[in-house]
C-alpha cells in the first residue's frame, strides 16, 4: 500500500507534467498557422471574370505549376509588402508558372489602384464579388496564398505576405529552380 | 472520514447532476429547412471575423456560406454533409463545436479522475493501522531515554 508520501511524489507529475507540456507546445505556435486540408488534394476549380473584364478559368490554366494569391486592394501594408515578391516570380518564372490573383471582398476600382501604384505584374486577377472561390479554398482573409504542382494537386498554402524564402522555396518545391 | 463524506458526495451529486442536464437539455430537433440553415451557420466559425460565428457575421464570406449552406439543403444533403463540405476545405478550425464528443465529456472525466485521486490521497492517510506511529514522530523508548537524561541532568 502507498504511503502518503508516496502519492504526493506521484500526484505532483501527474498534475505538472501535462500542464507544462500544454504551455510549451501552445505558446510557441503561430495561431494564424492552421493547416488546410486542401494540401494534397486536386485544386478546387474556378470559372469567373478577371479583372480586365475577360472570362477566366482553371480549366484553361491547367498543366502549369500555379501560384494562387488572395489579395485585395485595401489589404496593407501586409499586400503591398509581397507584391514585388510576385512581381520578381512572375518575371524570373515566366512561362514555366502562372500565377493567378484572386480578389477578396474589394472592388475593381480599388485593385486597379493597387495594380497602379505597386506594378501590375500582367497575370489575371479574378473577381470573386460573392466570396465563393474565397469559401472553396478555405480563406480566412488577404494575402493568402496557395502553390499547385502542374498536375493541379495544392500542394502549400501561405497565410500571411509572402517572403522571398517563402516563394523560393515553394517554388523549388514544385520543381521551379530559384 | 465521516468530515470528508459529506463534501465529497455533494460534489459527486453535483457531477451527476450536471451530467443529466447536460444530455437531458438538448435543444429541438429543426423542423424546417431555414432552422436546419440557421443552426448550421450558427455552428460555423465566420472565417474573416473574430469571435462571431456565419450566421451572426455581415461579411462577404459568412453571406456566402450562408449561401451555400441553403443550396446544399436544398440539393438534399443531410446536415453532417454540409458541415463536413465546410470542414473539408477550412479544416476543423471551422466549427465552433468540437466535432468529437469525447471533447465534451472531458471535464466530468477529467473532475472524476481528479475525485478518485483526491479521494484515494485521503483513504490511504487515513488507512494506517490503529497504534502505529507515523514516520518521524517520537517513538517510546526515545521518549523514555529523553526522560532518563533529562532526570540525570536533574540530578
Amino acid at each position: 500500500m502507498p504511503t502518503l508520501r508516496a502519492w504526493r511524489w506521484l500526484a505532483i507529475p501527474v498534475l505538472v507534467v501535462p500542464v507544462g507540456w500544454l504551455l510549451f507546445t501552445g505558446l510557441g505556435r503561430d495561431p494564424r498557422d492552421i493547416a488546410s486540408p486542401l494540401v494534397g488534394e486536386p485544386m478546387p476549380a474556378f470559372a469567373g471574370t478577371s479583372l480586365e473584364g475577360q472570362p477566366l478559368t482553371s480549366a484553361e490554366l491547367a498543366g502549369t505549376p500555379m501560384v494562387i494569391n488572395f489579395w485585395a486592394g485595401w489589404c496593407l501594408p501586409a499586400c503591398a509588402d509581397e507584391h514585388p515578391v510576385l512581381l520578381d516570380a512572375a518575371e524570373r518564372h515566366a512561362g514555366e508558372l502562372q500565377l493567378v490573383g484572386v480578389l477578396y471582398q474589394d472592388t475593381p476600382e480599388s485593385a486597379r489602384g493597387f495594380l497602379a501604384r505597386y506594378g501590375d505584374g500582367g497575370w489575371p486577377t479574378l473577381l470573386d464579388g460573392g466570396g465563393e472561390v474565397a469559401v472553396d479554398y478555405g480563406v480566412t482573409g488577404p494575402p493568402e496564398t496557395f502553390f499547385v504542382d502542374g498536375d493541379g494537386i495544392v500542394r502549400a498554402r501561405h497565410i500571411g505576405p509572402l517572403t522571398q524564402q517563402v516563394m523560393d522555396d515553394q517554388l523549388a518545391a514544385l520543381g521551379l529552380a530559384s | 472520514m465521516s468530515r470528508l463524506a459529506v463534501p465529497l458526495a455533494a460534489v459527486a451529486l453535483a457531477v451527476l447532476v450536471g451530467l443529466a442536464a447536460f444530455v437531458l437539455v438538448q435543444p429541438a430537433a429543426p423542423r424546417t429547412a431555414a432552422e436546419q440553415a440557421q443552426r448550421l451557420a450558427a455552428g460555423l466559425r465566420c472565417p474573416d471575423c473574430e469571435a462571431l460565428s456565419v450566421a451572426e457575421s455581415r461579411t462577404a464570406a459568412a453571406a456566402a456560406i450562408r449561401a451555400e449552406i441553403d443550396e446544399q439543403l436544398a440539393a438534399g444533403r443531410t446536415p453532417d454533409e454540409v458541415r463536413q463540405s465546410f470542414v473539408a476545405r477550412y479544416g476543423e478550425w471551422i466549427l465552433l463545436e468540437p466535432a468529437d464528443a469525447l471533447a465534451w465529456w472531458l471535464p466530468a472525466i477529467a473532475l472524476g479522475a481528479g475525485l478518485a485521486v483526491l479521494g484515494g490521497w485521503l483513504l490511504v492517510g487515513r488507512a494506517a493501522p490503529p497504534g502505529s506511529q507515523p514516520s518521524g514522530a517520537i517513538s517510546e523508548s526515545d521518549r523514555r531515554r529523553a526522560r532518563d537524561e533529562a532526570e540525570a541532568l536533574d540530578a
